[in-house]
This record gives structure tokens, sequence and C-alpha cells, in this order.
């Protein structure tokens, strides 16, 4: 994808920390720091995977991106706009603009309503289509657009099977033909033979739409067959990024290379001490069957490769020519 | 294998199970045959609700409230567990037939430690004295592949981390050296570089000649990685039963099995999204409705009128057998006369 005039959507050194229920024995608030620093973009028309375990804060950025989390610092700018200085009636004018779509299509729609006005609500909401015919037509196309009909109007959530849960869900989404969606692992709780019929509609709401998604995995073969980049989250931070395909076939991180299946080493548990890692040394260290002297001394740098378009944290590739040092966005940017 | 084998561990015989539903009858495991040998891993594969959970609860006669078993047999070293009494499935269960679920947080006491949680399982199993039974706990612990089994023996289940605790049950299922395990979607819940350490931990399992083990999951990679055998279920019957050499090397012979395997993307393919995946069409019938004939048959490519009225039979090919009126690889091809 050539960077076109300016992305879609661009996060610059996100942060977010919650606080810890309980508190320490002497009333110190114990804060767990689930995103650190996380700076990407996408393009317009663009796929961006995120992939990551669970609880590494994939499901956190993404309710960032969505302003539905504030985050503790750090800038989400959508088309040029800075949301998270906007409120009230400025917020929710972009709002049609970026749209999202659950894990889980049973909790994430209102079992009290039809399919029909869950589809059409949004489009209650922004206006979009204000008389009841005109707003019944166009839910109809919608159901038909995601494979469901205009037979299923009257049905309830309940009535339909995981899969069509989740056509519900994305009806929904691109009710207010969004520029953005943002899909939260939208197959991980779909059967087997239903997930490739959803990953086919994405990627047909992309092609034909337009629509730029961030995809949300924690599978590196769907992130691989479906997005034209890659962001590799651990413990909160981004520990590589770049394009799919360059990024899983050559990982440089290792664990990325775990991920992948390129490394040679053994994953383990605790490979360079039990617990819980140093929040001033790399995130990755407690397992890394590759670390080096200097992984137990200092954080490792944020290196670039700007020809490749690649960015990784990592200690191992200091050093190296093509890998240069890359200011966080969050400091060299400033507000616009 | 035929029956009296000493290879043999378990052998499943035409087993059903019957739940009375607001919805009906419904038949959720349905005529399952199959069998596994000592040192043998078998995968059973399917989507959820097709019968997998259940079939692995029936080899511990565990059923759920209402069910009844109108046929079959279950034999576990030649003796019929549906015919034993309560006192004796207990001695079996956790003793010579173990299970491990998917979600390793609901099986273990919150408020009891590690230790004592598996400390409790030799007092009331074995008559091993008091005083070697930590000994024993801190060594299961270890050939868990817990690196601090002494810190896991104290801590709560809290304490330990996703993958940690999947090793703890592991540990637990393991610890009074049971001949079958049964793990349920073990590395579901885990992130995906845990998953492997623990497929590696379970498929050691049978290592030792006399074990077995069966191993439900709906992830064809992970299949792949731990099993000498897959079993496919569809809506509550086993549809294919065939070495996994032969399922991902020359291709399996059931059509659900076939689509299932190429509905995935590869993960290493240079084909992205421009290529649709091959997805199957529509989706599982529920049990309280399913077709006459093969219940596949609605999003079949290769049904015809006859797999449309009637039960398909189980057709056999070396080793390998599928619940198919046209298999793939067999003799009879693909119906003649299909649209
Ligand atoms: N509302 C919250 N309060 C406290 N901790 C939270 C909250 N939401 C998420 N977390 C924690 O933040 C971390 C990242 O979580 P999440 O973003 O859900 O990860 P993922 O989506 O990658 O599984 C986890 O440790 C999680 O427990
Ligand atoms: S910085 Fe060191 S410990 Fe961290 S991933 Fe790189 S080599 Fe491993
Ligand atoms: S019996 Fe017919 S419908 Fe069923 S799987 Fe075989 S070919 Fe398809
Ligand atoms: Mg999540």
């Amino acid at each position: 994808m050539s960077p076109e005039s300016s992305p879609l959507l661009e996060t610059r050194g996100l942060v977010r920390e919650f606080d810890l229920p309980g508190g320490g024995l002497f009333g110190r608030r114990k804060t767990l720091t689930a995103v650190s620093d996380v700076s990407f973009s996408i393009g317009k028309g663009e796929i961006l995977g995120l992939v990551g375990e669970s609880g590494s804060g994939k499901t956190t950025i993404g309710r960032m991106v969505m302003r539905l989390l504030d985050p503790t610092r750090g800038q989400v700018i959508f088309d040029g706009l800075d949301l998270t200085r906007l409120s009230g009636r400025s917020l929710r004018r972009q709002r049609r603009r970026f749209q999202m779509v659950f894990q889980d299509p049973y909790a994430s729609l209102n079992p009290r309503m039809r399919a029909g006005e869950i589809v059409g609500e949004p489009l209650l909401i922004h206006g979009l289509a204000p008389s009841v015919r005109e707003r019944r037509e166009k839910v109809s196309r919608l159901l038909e657009r995601v494979g469901l009909s205009g037979h299923d109007l009257e049905r309830y959530p309940r009535e339909f099977s995981g899969g069509g849960r989740q056509r519900i869900g994305i009806a929904r989404a691109i009710a207010c033909q969004p520029d953005l969606l943002v899909a939260d692992e939208p197959i991980a709780s779909l059967d087997l033979s239903i997930g490739a019929q959803i990953i086919n509609l994405f990627s047909s709401l992309n092609k034909t739409e337009r629509m730029s998604l961030l995809f949300i995995s924690h599978d590196l073969s769907v992130i691989r067959y479906l997005s034209d980049r890659v962001v590799v989250l651990y413990r909160g931070r981004m520990v590589e990024s770049g394009p799919t395909r360059t990024v899983l076939d050559a990982p440089v991180h290792p664990y990325t290379r775990l991920l992948a299946g390129t490394s040679s080493g053994t994953p383990s548990e605790t490979q360079n001490g039990a617990g819980e890692p140093s929040a001033s040394l790399c995130p990755f260290l407690t397992r890394c069957p590759e670390a080096l002297p200097v992984c137990r001394e200092s954080m490792p740098p944020s290196l670039e490769n700007s020809e490749s378009g690649r960015q990784v944290l990592c200690h191992l590739v200091a050093g190296h020519s093509s890998w240069k040092s890359s200011a966080s966005p969050s400091l060299i940017q400033g507000s616009p | 294998m035929a029956e009296g084998d000493d290879r043999t561990l378990l052998e499943v015989r035409h087993l059903s199970v019957l739940i009375e539903t607001r919805e009906g009858m419904i038949r959720p495991v349905s005529d399952v045959s199959f069998a596994i040998g000592r040192g043998e891993a078998v995968a059973l594969v399917g989507e959820s609700g097709s019968g997998k959970t259940l079939t692995g609860l029936s080899l511990l006669c565990l059923f759920p409230p209402g069910a009844t078993v109108p046929s079959g047999e279950i034999l576990f070293e030649g003796q019929d567990l549906l015919r034993l009494d309560a006192a004796a499935l207990r001695m079996i269960r956790g003793q010579r037939i173990s299970m491990i679920f998917q979600e390793p947080q609901s099986a273990l006491n919150p408020v009891l430690t590690i230790g004592t949680q598996i400390s409790e399982l030799f007092k009331s199993h074995t008559d091993l004295p008091d005083s070697q039974v930590r000994e024993r706990v801190i060594e299961r612990l270890r050939s868990a592949g817990l690196p601090d089994p002494e810190r896991v023996f104290k801590s709560y289940p809290h304490q330990l981390s996703g993958g940690m605790r999947q090793r703890v049950m592991i540990a637990m299922a393991i610890a009074l050296d049971p001949h079958l395990v049964i793990a349920d979607e073990p590395t579901t819940a885990l992130d995906p570089t845990v998953a492997l350490q623990i497929l590696a931990l379970l498929s050691s399992i049978r290592e030792s000649r006399t074990k077995g083990l069966l191993f439900i999951s709906h992830d064809l990679a992970h299949v792949r990685r731990v099993s000498d055998r897959v079993l496919v279920m569809y809506a509550g019957r086993i549809v294919e039963d065939s070495p996994a050499s032969r399922f991902f090397g020359d291709g399996p012979l059931h059509p659900y099995s076939l689509a299932l395997l190429s509905s995935r993307p590869s993960g290493t393919g240079e084909t992205g999204r421009e290529t649709p995946l091959p997805a199957i069409l529509g989706q599982v019938p529920p049990l309280w409705n399913l077709p006459p004939g093969c219940a596949f048959a609605p999003r079949c490519p290769r049904a015809d009128d006859r797999c449309r009225t009637d039960q398909p039979p189980w057709q056999s090919e070396g080793a390998s057998g599928a619940l198919c009126f046209y298999p793939h690889h067999s003799p009879l091809g693909a119906p003649q006369h299909v649209a």
C-alpha cells in the first residue's frame, strides 16, 4: 500500500493504565499498565492486523480507538482530527465514521430488540433514514449485504446462530457507511465452518466499500491472509510491526519468531527467572530464548527499518546498519 | 482392533445418548464407535454442539441430567463402563481415566493452594503415607513442565498465569498415572506460543506405551501436532476416522472434513484476501431438526438425491473410514448425476 496523503487513523503514544482494586498495604494505589506507548497508523482502504496473546492489550487499544475508553496519555487522530480532544456533539458527529464489531455476538446485541431494530438504530440515531419506510428498505439491503435476508428483520438475536448474530453485528456496524471498522476477535467465538464466511465478508467490505479495518486477532494465519500490515503486541507494547508478509516471513523479534514458528529456540514459561517482568526492562525478557546480557540491564530501543517500513522493540538488532533508532512519535509530534 | 487385543485401551461401540429438551428429543451422541490404542493420541474434531464434549464425558460415564443411554458399550481395558456401579466408577475416574478441561480456572478451587488440591488426590485415592505425598506432588508438577514446583505448590490458582494453570491441570490429570487422558479444548484459552508448549506436553503422555490420549479440539493446526488419528464429528455422529498422516497428507475422505481443511487460511500460502476462502455455505443444522438422510447434505457439494433421503453407510478404505455415500478417493467417486 503506497502511503496516501495522510492516514485515516493514527495513534500516537497511546498509554492506558488501570487502577487495581484494593491498592497496596499502605494505601498506595497500584496501577496496571495495559497499553504502553502504542503508535500506528491505518491508511484509507487498508487492513491493519493487531495480534497478541489474550491480555496483551488488544481490546483496550480497540476501545481507545473507538473512544469508548479514555487513554491515560496519547492521541487518537482520525482523518486529521484529534478525537481525544473532541467531546459532546462534535464527537458524536464523527462517531458514525468509525464502528466496532465485537467478539461475542451474544453479548453485544440487545436480546429484546429485533434484528431490524438493531441494525436500524444507528440510522435513527444519526438521522440517516428518518422515515420508517426508508429505514426498513435500507435495513433490508444491509441484511442482504451481510448474507442475511429481509425475512430476518423481525427475528430476535436468539433465533440466529452465532454466525448469524455476528452478521447482524456487522450490518449494524456498517449501517452508517463508516470509513473504519474495528473488529475485535470477530471470529474467535464462531464455528469452524462459519469463520471463513465472515472473513470473506470483511474482505469484501474492504474491497467494494473501501472500508479500512483494524482487525484484532490472536490467529496468525487469519491475520496473514487478511491484513496489509501487522502490529504484534506483547504485554501492552508493540514489539514488532510492518508489512504482514515481510514481518511474518522473516520476523525479527523473538516473540514474533515464536508465534510464526520460525524460532529455533524452545519457548519457555520462565526462561530468565520466574515472576513478573520488570517494567523497566524488555516485556518479553522472562520468556525470551535469545536474551542478551544487555537485556537484563536496559529497556530495548525502538528501532526502525525505513526501507521496509518495519519497526521492532529489541536489543538483538541494535547497531545493525539497516535499523535506526525511531524516536517515539509521541515525543516528536506536537499537537496539531 | 479385535476384542481382547491388549493394545486396545478403549473401545466405544454404537454409543448413543438421548436428551429431552424443550425443542424435543435430541441425540447429541449418535451411534458413535471408535477405539483408542495404548500409546495412541486420537483427536476428536468438530464444531461447537457437534457432540465432542458429551462424547468425552461419556467415557467417564458422566451424563447431563435427563440423559439416557439407549444403546452402546464403552469397553475400557476390557470392562464395560456402562455396567459398573457408582463405587466402581469413582475408582476409575481420576485414577484410570482423567479429564482436562478448557478453562482451568473453573476446575480449580480458588481458595485452596495447588499443593493442597493435588495432595488431596493422593490422600483419597492411594495409601501413600502423608510424609511422601508432598514429594510426589512436587514431582508431578515438575513433570508437567512447571519450572519452580515448590513455589507453585504454595500458590493459589489466581497467582499463576493461564499457561501455568493449564500445566497444573495436566499435573492433576496425570497425578495418579491414569491410562486414558481426555483433554477437552485444553489450549483454546491460551496464548498461541504457550498453547504449543501444552500440546507438546500432552503428546508426551502417550510416549509411555501404556497410555492413550483423547484430544478434543476444533483447531486443525493443533490436531495436526498431537494426533495419530483423527475423528471428525458432525451433528452427533462420527463422520470420519482416519490416520492423521492420511488426513493431513493425501487428504480426508469425508466432504465435510475436506471442506474444513480447505476453509482455513493456510498460514503460509501466498494467496491473500484477493482470493476468497473456500467457505462452507450454510450452517450446522440444529439437532432437533436434522434433515432426513445425511446431516451434511444441505451444505455438501457432492450431495445427490440419495444423500438427501437415505442415511449414508460407513465406508472403509484401509485404515480410514467415512460415513458417506461418495467419499473422496473412493472407487465410487462423486455421484455421476451431480448437477
Ligand atoms: N476495566 C479494566 N480494569 C482493570 N484492568 C483491565 C480493564 N480492562 C482491561 N484490563 C487489563 O488490561 C490488560 C489488557 O487487556 P485487554 O485489552 O482486554 O487484552 P486483550 O484484548 O489483548 O486480551 C489485561 O491485563 C486486562 O486484565
Ligand atoms: S530485547 Fe532482549 S529479551 Fe527482549 S526480545 Fe529482544 S533479545 Fe529478547
Ligand atoms: S453422504 Fe452425500 S451429502 Fe453426505 S457427505 Fe457424503 S456425499 Fe455429501
Ligand atoms: Mg480481547
